[in-house]
């Protein structure tokens, strides 16, 4: 099991192409946890402005109908994907991983299985 | 005060960018209301609530060396109510619902907080050179 800090490292460092990711409570909007990043990508904005993404989701989903879960989202740029997962565990609830990629470098299906892996790993 | 319709505007554009924000005031740090966003709210009553509190914040972080006041968060049952410096002379006071988006908040807040500093320091810079 890996703490917060450790697997955001580890996300950074093993996933190819990272640029930055982070650990989002999306009650609040407020990030438990950051790596990477920097002038180019303000990780606390992405925070924020990724929560509304995730709240619209769950309430469109509510709206229509759908009593289904979300995995991730996926939200591809010009020149980067930006992955949302969010967490299942019983202590996870109400929280995400953000994960910012390069595309030119980035391998999108394994940068899925990895998050998944870490997911799983993650004790927050 | 001269600033007071721009002060509104900003208060007015913080309610429309942040969701779940009920109301908006800005006040001086010793109490008066120099504009206000709010409809469920008296404003004169939470302007000298703000500044008692404001009063206590400052001594909280002057005793524990955590330097001068920034802001401030409360959360009630039903939701936020939050204080951020707008520099030396006012506050900006926001009230959210518990569903609010506090990242946002945040980040919102403090812009609308420094260009509120600069609304209320310009006003006062132009009052005393006609004083």
């Amino acid at each position: 099991m890996a703490n917060t800090q450790t697997a955001l490292k580890e996300a950074m460092t093993t996933i190819e192409g990272s640029l930055g990711v982070a650990l989002v409570d999306y009650s609040s909007g407020m990030a438990l946890g950051t790596v990477g990043g920097g002038k180019e990508l303000d990780l606390t904005v992405a925070a924020a402005g990724n929560t509304d993404v995730v709240r619209a989701k769950v309430r469109t989903m509510e709206q229509l109908g759908l009593k289904d879960g979300i995995e991730d989202i996926l939200i591809t740029l010009d020149s980067q994907y930006h992955l949302i997962r969010l967490l299942k565990g019983r202590d996870s609830q109400g929280l995400f991983l953000y994960l910012a990629l390069d595309k030119n470098r980035a391998n999108l299906a394994m940068a899925r299985h990895q998050l998944r892996k870490i997911e799983g790993d993650l004790e927050v | 005060m001269a600033a007071e319709p721009d002060v509104l505007e900003e208060l007015r554009r913080l309610r429309a960018r942040v969701a779940d924000v009920t109301g908006a005031l800005a006040a001086t740090s010793d109490g008066l209301v120099l504009a206000h966003d709010t409809a469920t709210i008296e404003p004169e009553g939470v302007a000298a609530l703000t500044a008692a509190a404001l009063g206590v914040s400052q001594s909280l972080a002057d005793a524990t060396s955590r330097g001068a006041f920034r802001e401030l968060l409360v959360r009630g049952q039903n939701g936020y109510v939050a204080t951020y410096a707008a520099g030396p002379q006012a506050v900006l006071t926001v009230l959210a619902g518990q569903r609010t988006n506090i990242g946002r908040l945040h980040m919102e807040a403090r812009r609308s907080g420094a260009r509120i500093a600069d609304l209320v320091g310009g006003a006062l810079a132009r009052a005393e050179h006609h004083a």
